[in-house]
């Protein structure tokens, strides 16, 4: 396999991503929003009703009982781990889904994979310049919306509470599980991108796996499980194993002249 | 470098559209020329050479190899097709040097290269616009330039002029003479009859998948001329009356006329008509015939290539 053409596969689709707003803009946009608006919620919940909110939440500690800038720094800590924690995990699955959906769908919807296709390039060379155009872009977006989250967070926290918040572990192990999502999700966009014909049908079916991650505040809200390092180490295992799974059938599953 | 291209009864169908019908095909060294109506299979056929599709029955061979098996095996092809196939938010630079790269060559040697090329297809001022500002013009130009940018041994076009100005056509027409001197193989496809009967190579007429007839230019020009119609064209009016005796004459574009019209029933006929012309003292500047539709001669049962 010749590296170079791999890198220069991912190289171009990465200049054709940031040279369209009308694709990057969406994909960083969302985030974006998400990543400063919903500090600003978790403040405001707490500042309002964290309390009493909490108390029919989580089984709060004797020792707080009756401090309310305690129990609303423990709300606050809940909120933005197990609630928020799981909608930013959405993120590495929409940002790979879109990117990875205009990498081989779009080619095939715009007719531009009959020039690609007709050079000197293996299955592997291809496959690999797409996972990474895919991969990395996702992964350095998931880190900068974690980042600013974290910073605001932890501003407000810190207004409040005169304590930061984040990083706690479980918070950390989140983005230990989204490079495994972005994969995931990758490997689902090859699959599909070879049973469709352009980049909303990839698009909507790779989505569909941001449903199983907004499941995730609900059990913790409803007390099923708590986002411990445990559990978000079980799902990083669970996901290692799905993404090799995945990622296998859909290379498998692959065949150049379908993105013709 | 004789039949570096063979094809034996290939068919490939697309659901229940049998887009190439058991065609066999043997290059022969320079230009090979497959014309044939839309729909009638050409361009696919193009792309099974290429090893883009899969052929459904019988076989492909580019110098002995299978073309869909062997990746490698396109470093020495290069494919030119009808729409493009440009990224559009790249600039014509980073295009030329990306497609460079899948050749193996040097980001300078592309650029180099894509440089000299554009150059003499008169498109080097957009080196560094983006795809879509361009025209269609000069995005075939472009794509062109892609697909000569690695010298390849073998040229397969889909209408390399379709969209060009006549300076441009024929700057990619002496690319490809050219590449007829170096002794490389070129398949042309086109639908255009005059485009055919600028080079004088071998020539297949394709209609509903199959091969129905090979040819050369005089063996075209045998079918297409035909008891047909030619203009002749004057520099000088000539009156009506001087000319009107001549044997075909059927009109002229006035008493005085530049643009006359004949009748004539083969590609001889025309000589005898410009002799008859000059003896009258006409200055003619140009000859051209009305051209058949190739739908019609290429279509039903295939009768007037099987008369030619």
């Amino acid at each position: 396999m010749d590296l170079g053409k791999a890198l220069s596969i991912g190289i171009k689709d990465l200049r054709e991503v940031f040279s369209s707003f009308e694709i990057y803009g969406p994909m960083l946009g969302v985030p974006m929003f998400f990543a400063f608006l919903l500090p600003y919620l978790t403040f405001y919940v707490t500042q309002h009703s964290g309390g009493s909110v909490l108390a029919r939440l989580i089984s709060v500690p004797a020792s707080v009982a009756g401090i309310p800038q305690a129990q609303g720094f423990i709300f606050m800590s809940f909120f933005a781990v197990s609630v928020l924690g799981p909608i930013f995990l959405t993120m590495p699955i929409l940002t790979a889904s879109v990117i990875a959906a205009d990498s081989f769908a779009g080619e095939k919807e715009r007719k531009t994979s009959e020039a690609l296709l007709a050079t000197p390039i293996t299955r592997s060379e291809l496959l690999l310049g797409k996972i990474i155009a895919s991969f990395l872009p996702t992964v350095v977006l998931t880190l900068a919306v974690f980042a600013i989250y974290g910073c605001i967070t932890n501003y407000l926290a810190y207004q409040m509470f005169q304590q930061y918040i984040l990083p706690t572990p479980p918070w950390l192990m989140m983005l230990l599980v989204a490079p495994f999502l972005a994969i995931g999700t990758i490997g689902v966009v090859v699959f599909v991108s070879s049973h469709v014909k352009g980049i909303k049908e990839a698009q909507q079916i790779s989505t569909l796996l941001v449903l199983p991650i907004l499941v995730m505040p609900f059990i913790a809200i409803l007390g099923i499980a708590q986002l411990s390092v445990e559990f978000l180490l079980w799902l990083t295992a669970f996901l290692a194993v799905a993404d090799i799974v995945v990622v296998y059938l859909g290379v498998k599953s692959f065949r150049k002249e379908y993105m013709l | 470098m004789n039949g570096i291209i063979t094809a034996k009864g290939i068919v490939k169908t697309f659901g229940k559209t049998i887009a190439v019908n058991r065609i066999n095909f043997r290059s022969s060294k320079g230009i090979n020329i497959v014309l044939g109506p839309n729909g009638a299979g050409k361009s696919t056929f193009l792309r099974c050479i290429d090893g883009l599709y899969k052929v459904d029955s019988g076989s492909v061979q580019v110098f002995d190899e299978d073309p869909y098996r062997n990746d490698l095996l396109k470093s020495k092809l290069s494919l030119l097709t009808d729409n493009y196939a440009l990224y559009d938010f790249l600039s014509v630079r980073n295009n030329l040097r990306f497609f460079g790269r899948l050749y193996g060559l040097s980001s300078d040697e592309s650029v180099r290269r894509a440089e000299a090329i554009l150059k003499r297809l008169d498109a080097l001022q957009y080196f560094d616009k983006k795809v879509y500002e361009l025209s269609r013009g000069t995005k075939q130009k472009v794509a062109f330039c892609r697909a000569i940018i690695n010298s390849p041994d073998i040229l397969l076009l889909d209408e390399p002029t379709a969209f060009l100005d006549a300076h441009s056509a024929e700057q990619v027409r002496r690319i490809l003479f050219e590449y007829e001197k170096e002794g490389k193989t070129i398949v042309f496809v086109t639908q255009k009859l005059d485009e055919v009967t600028r080079f004088n190579g071998k020539i297949s007429i394709i209609s509903l998948g199959r091969i129905v007839k090979e040819t050369t230019t005089e063996g075209l020009y045998n079918t297409v001329l035909k008891n047909t119609l030619v203009n002749i064209r004057l520099a000088k009016p000539v009156p009506v009356n001087i000319i009107d005796k001549i044997a075909g004459f059927r009109e002229a574009n006035g008493k005085d006329a530049t643009l006359i019209k004949f009748r004539v029933k083969n590609y001889k006929d025309i000589n005898m008509v410009i002799k008859a012309l000059l003896a009258h003292g006409c200055s003619i500047v140009g000859v051209d015939y009305i051209e058949h539709l190739i739908e019609d001669l290429a279509g039903g049962s295939y009768g007037s290539w099987e008369s030619a």
